[in-house]
């Protein structure tokens, strides 16, 4: 999976949370359990998982927004996983990312022009007169006008903040993008042409993405790889037209089945996993899945999983299915 | 058949800003219609007209309403209905469940308000419409606080609760927007179940066009105050009149198949935003000079009706 050049390599990267449950007790939350994943140049990974699998909490990590318990994270063959101060802020400027709530993640009092400009202004030291010619340069870029520098985010439809979102992310020339559900807020004709300008920017500027996602439509149509988290264990990855194809993991098929389909004459098939997803603080030793899952054995439940390749890069953590 | 509610002409304005312009729809018994459309198309609003739900500053108007052959017009008509003969499931379940009550009062309170029950009977009739909706610990849900339940656990509390009035028509709006994806389907299937166990109807309301075709036997799609394309579900998806509704379909479908979706330009309009006479034609494929400046007219073709001056006849296109 390591490549000299990767545009991210994550090697057995872990995030343990210490939770208080009440007096003196403690207890560990392992959001993140050993994930080793890398993206190729002008690539993009999808990580999809439900709410609670350590999606976000891994770009979290990625982006050094968050301190890891264990593991390393290489951006362009350099280990940022210790970096600190001025040697990290150069960093964080090959390293962006594009918010789901455009509206929430950029400032109300801040001009449009001002925002976008932020990241030169921080990581190139440009002043605002400097920043102004490519500022507007990357609004038209997204499909803004120049004029929109002047504006609030308040002015804006939900579309346009994120274009504006997408902006601020793009203007550094960024190696890495993290995309966190990006269109998950969007309206449907316009989710569409967020998609299209994403992946039309990828080409341009040979950008790597993190596409972070629970809507299994979109990842079909933008992701080139894909990796299917479950309680913060990483249960499949591989090329993402591999796994739509034929998954393998159980809980990748069960996510695949429940996934409604716009097409009348395909039905969902509602009942595969048994109960609800517990909470990563009541998982079994060995397969996440354990207790919910229909082909699970005895063995399961204190047999850790690791994934194993069955070829062409697709990798399984299911004994059973390998 | 006739329609279990039919509405015709609703128009509803807030604060002098025209959010509905003209609504025509109608729930057949027995069916679950589908309201598709964008954010400010309206969909939520029509539904809160049918139940006198509308905000304080609202204004609505119908020239037809009518549930059962009942005359709905008088808002007092629409109140008494409201939980007795039509159900409401909200979008967030969490947040429509007061946080101080155990849930198991909140649905028995339900339950001794709409049909007259006492304690005893209404924790008892609880307790078996928490089965109803597939719970299989109803004594433990009955106790606990809604902040103690997951949001799936949450969502089949308050489908007991829009059951508990025995409705002849259950509307849900949005009720797996925000849950996971496995959540999402069997929360669809137990709605649909309990529709058809009761030989209630439903309307569902929803953005996501996987949901309806999923569970829906028609879909009205709406624009901008309006419903622009109305047909069986299996037409709309074979080949929606409307240009707008097409499009949508064309959209998720080849999103679905891995392929690049077609651009809608523009963005949706907002309420108070000058509109053409027909409000898609500036975003429109298909649209002429006469769009902007003639009322789109009826067009019923091949099961459907649209509005609309150049529909669509050749199928999904394109591709």
């Amino acid at each position: 999976m390591t490549g000299a050049a990767d545009t991210l390599a994550i090697r057995d990267l872990t995030k343990v949370f210490r939770i208080k449950t009440g007096g003196f007790r403690h207890a560990d939350l392992k959001a993140v359990d050993d994930v080793t994943l890398s993206i190729p140049p002008g690539r993009t990974l999808a990580v999809v998982g439900e709410s609670g699998s350590g999606k976000t909490t891994l770009a979290r990590l990625i982006l050094r927004l968050l301190e890891p318990t264990r593991g390393t994270v290489l951006l362009e063959d350099t280990d940022i996983t210790a970096m600190e101060g001025a040697e990290l802020e150069d960093v964080r400027g090959r390293m962006q990312i594009v918010f789901q709530d455009p509206y929430d993640s950029l400032s109300p009092w801040q001009t449009v022009g001002r925002t976008v400009a932020e990241p030169l202004l921080l990581h190139d030291g440009l002043t605002m007169k400097q920043a102004s010619g490519r500022v507007a340069d990357m609004l038209e870029r997204v499909g803004l006008s120049p004029e929109h520098a002047r504006r609030y985010p308040h002015e804006l439809s939900g579309g346009q903040a994120q274009r504006v979102g997408i902006a601020r992310a793009m203007i550094t020339r960024p190696a890495l993008v993290v995309l966190d559900e990006p269109t998950s807020s969007l309206d449907m004709s316009v989710q569409s042409q967020i998609l299209l300008l994403l992946q039309s920017l990828q080409e341009e500027m040979d950008i790597s993405y993190l596409f972070i996602s629970h809507d299994l439509s979109v990842v079909r149509y933008i992701a080139h790889d894909l990796a299917v988290m479950y309680l913060g264990k990483v249960v499949e990855s591989g090329p993402a037209a591999e796994i739509f194809a034929s998954p393998r993991h159980p809980y990748t098929e069960a996510l695949l089945r429940a996934a409604p389909r716009p097409d009348p004459a395909h039905k969902t098939d509602h009942v595969y996993l048994v109960g609800e997803q517990p909470s990563a603080l009541d998982r079994a030793p060995g397969c996440p899945l354990y207790g919910r899952c229909p082909i699970s054995e005895d063995v399961c439940a204190d047999t850790p999983q690791e994934l194993v390749d069955i070829g062409a890069q697709h990798r399984v953590a299911c004994w059973k299915r390998i | 058949m006739s329609a279990l509610l039919e509405v015709r002409g609703l128009e509803v304005s807030i604060a002098g800003l025209p959010i509905l312009r003209g609504v025509d729809m109608e729930v057949k018994p027995g069916e679950i219609l589908g309201v598709v459309g964008e954010t400010g198309a309206g969909k939520s609003m029509t539904a809160r007209s049918v139940l006198d739900l509308l905000p304080a500053k609202a204004t609505a108007s119908f020239a037809t309403c009518t549930f059962a052959g009942q005359d709905f017009i008088p808002p007092k008509a629409r109140q008494e209905a409201r939980g007795h003969r039509i159900g409401f499931v909200p979008q967030r379940p969490r947040g429509s469940l007061n946080p101080v009550f155990r849930v198991g009062n909140q649905l028995s309170a339900t339950l001794r308000r709409l049909r007259d029950m006492g304690r005893r009977e209404a924790r008892g009739e609880a307790l078996d419409l928490l089965r109803s909706v597939r719970i299989t610990d109803p004594e433990r849900v009955y106790r606990s606080f809604p902040h103690e339940l997951s949001g799936g656990m949450c969502q089949r509390v308050c489908i007991a609760i829009a059951l508990a009035g025995e409705p002849e028509l259950i509307i849900a709006d949005e009720p797996t927007t925000g849950l996971d994806v496995t959540i999402q389907a069997e929360i669809l299937r137990l709605l649909g179940e309990v529709i058809s166990e009761r030989n209630a109807a439903g309307m569902l309301i929803t953005h996501d066009l996987g949901v309806v075709a999923d569970v829906c036997d028609r879909v009205a799609v709406m624009y901008a105050g309006r419903v622009v394309n109305v047909g069986a579900t299996a037409e709309i998806y074979r080949g929606a009149l409307h240009p707008y509704a097409n499009r949508l379909v064309s959209i998720a479908t080849s999103l679905d198949s891995g392929g690049t979706p077609r651009e809608v330009p523009g963005r949706v309009p907002n309420p108070g935003d000058h509109l053409a006479a027909c409000a898609f034609a500036p975003r429109c494929f298909r649209a002429g000079p006469g769009c902007f400046d003639r009322e789109p007219p009826l067009v019923n073709q091949s099961g459907q009706v649209a509005f609309c001056h150049h529909p669509v006849t050749a199928g999904v296109v394109p591709r």
